[in-house]
């Protein structure tokens, strides 16, 4: 019960935050697909970035554990693709349309429609799936640390560093 | 529309916060975030309201039971979180048509509604292929 709660206060949080940002809204999205804005890099790097030192900083402190998703290239590659074509059309992905209902934006609506629909169908093309692309080019929970056999606070700060040299470059092109 | 007078948030800031709050969430609860999963869950639910048994059988409903669980009320609260921050500050519109696409593919909401739709399927079934 108490991590239901944790997780509506997190999802508030996150939330009100999207909304503030003002990143819950298909212009942002189609404008960073259109390299025309890229206000949602900014955010989903930012966030992603601090989340990296957090999370490995939680890890060596023995606070939290990693939960590492497989990697499998024929899903992850053409699953990417398929995603990307969807969200192109859509204009927000799954989280971002839930929060474009919050601030009034119902075309969002037809989105989550369509997305349990597409969940739905994924439910039934599963046991296919699972035997042929899911099978293709599986490398199993595997991170770049470990592949590169080099300590994760090596890796860290190229990220950071890499990071913030993309937001000095877009706040120079004014993206 | 009205987008002029609507100052918000720098996405830097927003994001880190985003990140502390993930930090968090991975420390006090363990969840790492996340909202797909979470459709299936919901769809698997509805399902189940009509077949039950046909659910039950079905590996990826096996394998992501249709149940209430952390990164279900994650999603709900990104729906109350940004209702919040809109009303508050008075942006919250009731809008049916974004500007770029309506100044793309004009003012039909049905033409809008049908691609939304679809998108959505397409989005949903490329993010669990992917396994995101």
């Amino acid at each position: 019960m108490r991590i239901l709660v944790y997780g509506l206060i997190a999802g508030m949080l996150f939330g009100f935050f999207l909304q503030k940002a003002r990143v819950i809204r298909y212009d942002k999205q189609l404008g960073a697909m259109r390299l025309m804005d890229m206000t949602i890099v900014k955010f989903m790097l930012s966030s992603i970035l601090v989340s990296m030192v957090g999370v490995y900083t939680l890890l060596d402190l023995g606070l939290a554990q990693l939960s590492v998703k497989p990697t499998v290239l024929g899903g992850n590659i053409l699953g990417g693709l398929v995603f990307g074509l969807g969200w192109g059309l859509l204009g927000y992905c799954p989280g971002t349309a839930v929060g474009a209902l919050g601030e009034g934006r119902w075309d969002g609506l037809w989105g989550v429609l369509g997305m349990l629909v597409g969940a739905g169908l994924f439910a039934e093309a599963y046991p296919s799936l699972k035997k042929t692309v899911l099978t293709w080019g599986d490398f199993g929970k595997i991170t770049i640390p470990q592949v590169l056999g080099l300590n994760h606070w090596v890796i860290i700060p190229l990220f950071v560093m890499g990071g913030l040299t993309l937001f000095w470059w877009f706040e120079k092109k004014r993206l | 529309m009205n987008t002029a007078d609507d100052r918000g948030w720098s996405p830097y800031i927003g994001g880190a916060l985003s990140g502390v709050v993930f930090i968090l969430s991975v420390w006090f609860a363990g969840k790492f975030v996340g909202a797909s999963t979470t459709f299936v869950r919901s769809v698997g639910m509805v399902e189940r309201l009509f077949s039950a048994e046909r659910v039950a059988k079905m590996d990826y409903f096996v394998k992501e039971a249709p149940k209430i669980d952390w990164q279900c009320m994650f999603v709900l609260g990104i729906f109350i979180g940004s209702l919040i921050a809109s009303t508050s500050s008075g942006t919250f519109r009731w809008t049916a048509l974004p500007d770029m696409w309506e100044a793309r593919f004009g003012p039909s909401r049905i033409r809008r509604g049908v691609v939304a739709f679809t998108g959505g399927l397409i989005a949903m079934f490329g993010a669990r292929l992917a396994d995101g």
